[in-house]
């Protein structure tokens, strides 16, 4: 299997990811989204520390670090989550409109 | 590209198809449960993919932690929040945005599919026997020791700040 | 005292500052006591200047560093000769007395420390013309006293017709500069200096070609023409007569319009060096001369007959400087300066006197009531006249002397013509003012003891500058020419019988004004009646022969056409194209604030883009080359 298949398929599921964070109303299913991005470079590294040049493990030490954040990320996102339906009592994205001058 | 149909290639093939599957199932279902559920399945492929790369100790950090962890995070994140019938009505008035997403992400994905079937790469393969558990905790604990106690930090970090968000306020 | 003479337009400058600055705060009294105080410091130094120069007559020149351009420099200073010397202190003496009649004449007016201001500009601008080392900075004051023309024929702006001879004026002796300022150019081009020494040592040596220095000369004259009210460009002269009489009397009389005679003079060897620019201005000179004089006939705003008189005796003195009579037409310039603004002044107090009436047909009879102006009027109209012992007399027969010595026999007809005409008009101003029976409808009052006395004094000269002439061994003449190279006026014995016949010829123009108006047999319904007769010569002359109408239907009216049409161009196609591409951005704008709405979505939206974008533009050559 040659690296290009596994950085397609990283591709792939970055953009369904993207779009899904482009689109989608409900704020969890953003969340969500953003979770396939981030495996979706996580696939990246692991392909790397296969393939490649100077292919070695430290691309798997990478993905264990990501993960790791990827998992910090999601609670805090959830918990912010939490904290805007409590004052807004929705979790629709695009009634989040507060960010502007 | 010659495909030879390897026991990998059709271990490959099925996982990507899985993973997309997922994805795209996430994104077009109409209940948030179901999304979840798709979310998991694509989270569990991916982690087949990385046994296919001779990741096997991510694949199973993958399944607990991902398919395991997160996606029962995201299910509180749904239970503690309520939801109307849900989504999809999303189309109606935000066909532009809809669209401009489309054509952007498109764009996005072409520039970078492009680039990954012009770019040569080497041809090399890593001598994957040497992949072991042991090697991968060595090297985390000595030659990354510092970005680890580092992260242990940063999940301290989200955590308090995690609960302080997510405490309800004294006066409401 | 020529070092310190640098200081002599700077003390009017500080006037004008202090009053600009301080209006509001001056009372009109402190204003006028400000400003003629500094004009009293410069002229107690030009007459310093002068009385050294008489002794000395080299050329003092001081000046500074202004411009490299690369290996030019251009400097700024002042030059302090016999000519510049004579003239700075016409220039500030006149001033002098102008701004202390102006403290009784503006009595009352509402913005005296504006006028003052105005006034001190004005001197400084005139005195630093008169001292000017190089043709640039002339340029520079000549525009300024322009500006200073113009302010002061506008002063009281709102009267409409202030407004439009203010304009009128700006714009016609604006056509001039352009010629003085092309002509300027052309001097540095040639010679490669905008000092006056480098220019006349390159006209000598003939290192100008003679095409461009006459095109040089009738340039600069062009700007003369529109300084000095020269025909075709003295219609404005006229109607500025709309200014306070003051102002008259300063600029329109004696000084500014008299920059044009000055320029002429000062740059005399390169029109000597020309065959046509002299003949040009000598009949420039000479037709302005008759021209004006007839038209003078039969005015009736006596600021008008005195306006028409010194655009004909401006004419006079280019005739006479074209004529070769260098001394002839500077001797005529100051005593012209004297006794013309003796007249203003004069009429300024009969002005003053019958509450702001100028027309003549409304006087009469102030022979009985005001004694003392009408003898100050009096001696005035001697003078322009040419009855000797009075100084007009002595200029006039100069310049006749030089027109005829000078061979040009058609030019001296002109002249003694126009001086028969001076006579008659000037005459005919006086009797119809102060002789004859009583008209003015309303109570005399008493003209102020401080408008009296600078006429007094600008009487003296008025009588006594003519003796200059009779200066042993011819001294003004060979004081003023010494060290310039220039002749002093056409070789030969001047014929005897030529004082004679000026003298029978004003006579003869005084007697006819007595015959026709003189004698209290002209009554009043008789001079009203006659602006009536249209197309008669007499209608041609009260409208000075329809130039201004010709100028109005050649060029106003077409060129308002053309503004029209070009209006409606703008507006319509050039503000239509503003307006939408205003319009385009305006709604691009709006796109672009709609999309600022808030969520975060369509800022990572419009991010993507962007990005999408950037990476196209940097790899568009590798994606499609």
């Amino acid at each position: 299997m040659p690296v290009t298949s596994y950085l397609a398929l990283g591709a792939v599921l970055f953009s369904i990811g993207l779009y899904g964070v482009l689109t989608k109303r409900n704020a969890v299913l953003v969340l969500f989204s953003i979770e396939l991005m981030l495996n979706a470079a996580n696939i990246n590294l692991v392909a790397f520390s296969k393939y490649g040049l100077y292919a070695n493990q430290t691309g798997q030490v990478f993905t264990l670090f990501t993960i790791t954040i990827a998992a910090a990320e999601a609670a805090v996102g959830i918990a912010i989550l939490f904290a805007l339906y409590r004052n807004r009592n929705t979790t629709n994205a695009d009634e989040f409109d507060s960010m502007k001058g | 590209m010659a495909l030879s149909l390897s026991g990998e290639s059709i271990a490959f093939f099925v996982l990507s198809m899985m993973a997309i599957g997922g994805g795209i199932m996430m994104i077009n279902s109409t209940r948030v449960v179901h999304m979840v559920l798709a979310l998991a399945f694509s989270l569990l492929s991916i982690a087949g993919i990385y046994v296919l790369l001779h990741a096997e100790f991510l694949a199973v950090v993958q399944v607990l932690i991902y398919t395991g962890a997160i996606s029962i995070l995201m299910l509180f994140g749904i239970m503690l929040t309520k939801h109307k019938v849900d989504e999809e009505d999303g189309w109606s008035g935000r066909l532009g945005h809809s669209l401009l997403s489309f054509l952007g992400v498109g764009a996005l994905f072409a520039i970078v599919m492009g680039v990954i079937y012009r770019t040569p790469f080497a041809g090399k393969v890593a001598a994957t026997k040497s992949f072991t558990v042991e090697a991968l905790g060595k090297s985390v604990f000595k030659q990354y020791v510092i970005p680890f106690e580092l992260t242990s930090i940063l999940l301290l970090v989200a955590l308090v700040g995690a609960v302080i968000l997510a405490k309800k306020e004294a006066d409401s | 005292m020529s070092d310190i003479a640098w200081l002599i337009p700077l003390f009017p400058l500080l006037a004008f500052l202090l009053l600009t600055m301080g209006a509001r705060r001056f009372s009109d009294g402190v204003a006028s006591l400000i400003a003629s105080g500094a004009v009293l410091i410069s002229a107690g130094l030009s007459v310093g200047v002068l009385i050294e120069k008489v002794s000395m007559v080299a050329p003092t020149t001081l000046r500074w560093r202004w411009l490299s351009l690369g290996d030019q420099s251009i400097s700024f200073g002042v030059e302090v000769n016999q000519l510049n010397a004579l003239m700075l202190v016409v220039v500030s003496v006149v001033s002098l007395l102008v701004h202390i009649y102006a403290r009784g004449y503006m009595a009352g007016d509402r913005r005296v420390p504006a006028f003052y201001a105005y006034l001190s500009l004005f001197t400084f601008s005139m005195l630093g013309l008169v001292l000017s080392p190089n043709l640039l900075q002339l340029y520079v004051f000549w525009e300024l006293v322009g500006v200073c023309s113009f302010l002061l024929i506008g002063f009281w702006y709102f009267k409409p017709e202030a407004k439009r001879a203010a304009r009128k004026a700006f714009i016609l002796t604006r056509i001039g500069d352009v010629g003085l300022f092309i002509a300027v150019i052309l001097i540095f081009w040639q010679v490669g200096s905008f000092d006056w020494g480098p220019i006349f040592t390159a006209v000598e040596a003939g290192k100008v070609a003679p095409e461009m220095i006459t095109l040089i000369a009738l340039l600069i004259f062009v700007g003369a023409v529109g300084k000095s009210g020269q025909f075709p460009l003295h219609s404005w002269l006229p109607d500025a007569m709309e200014g306070p009489t003051p102002v008259s009397a300063l600029i329109h009389a004696a000084t500014m319009v008299a920059a044009g005679v000055y320029l002429v003079a000062r740059a005399f060897p390169i029109f000597e060096a020309s065959d046509i620019a002299l003949d040009t201005v000598t009949y420039v000179g000479a037709f302005t001369a008759i021209f004006a004089a007839s038209v003078g006939l039969v005015q009736h705003d006596i600021k008008r007959v005195l306006a028409w008189s010194t655009v004909s005796q401006l004419g006079y003195m280019m005739l006479a400087l074209g004529s070769s009579g260098y001394v002839a037409g500077v001797f005529h310039l100051t005593t012209h300066a004297s006794f013309k603004a003796l007249l203003f002044l004069g009429a300024g107090a009969v002005i003053t006197a019958l509450h702001h009436e100028q027309d003549i047909r409304q006087m009469g009879g102030l022979w009985k009531t005001q004694r003392v102006v009408g003898w100050l009027f009096l001696l005035g109209c001697l003078a322009i006249a040419g009855i000797p012992p009075f100084s007009g007399f002595f200029s006039k027969e100069e310049i006749l002397t030089a027109a005829w010595l000078d061979g040009r026999i058609d030019v001296f007809i002109l002249g003694v013509i126009t001086a028969f005409l001076t006579a008659f008009y000037m005459f005919r101003l006086f009797f119809l003012v102060f002789m004859g029976g009583k008209k003015a409808k309303v109570e005399e009052t008493r003209v102020p003891r401080i408008m009296i006395w600078p006429i007094i004094v600008l009487a003296l000269p008025t009588v006594g500058a003519g003796f200059l002439a009779w200066l042993p061994e011819h001294g003004f003449s060979h004081w003023l020419t010494e060290g310039t190279g220039i002749a002093a006026g056409p070789e030969g014995e001047s014929p005897g019988w030529l004082p004679l016949l000026t003298v029978l010829i004003s006579v003869v123009g005084i007697g006819l004004a007595w015959l026709r108006y003189g004698r209290g047999r002209v009554n009043s319904a008789q001079v009203e009646a006659e602006p009536a007769k249209e197309f008669s010569i007499h209608g041609l002359l009260s409208h000075a022969y329809y130039v201004d109408d010709l100028y109005r239907w050649v060029f106003v009216k077409p060129y308002r056409w053309i503004s029209l049409a070009l209006t409606w161009l703008d507006r319509y196609v050039i503000a239509g194209l503003v307006k939408g591409i205003g319009l385009l951005f305006q709604n691009l704008g709006r796109i672009g604030s709609t999309m600022q709405n808030g969520q975060a979505q369509t800022y990572a939206l419009v991010s993507l883009l962007g990005l999408v974008i950037l990476i196209m533009g940097l790899s568009a050559g590798r994606w499609f080359g």
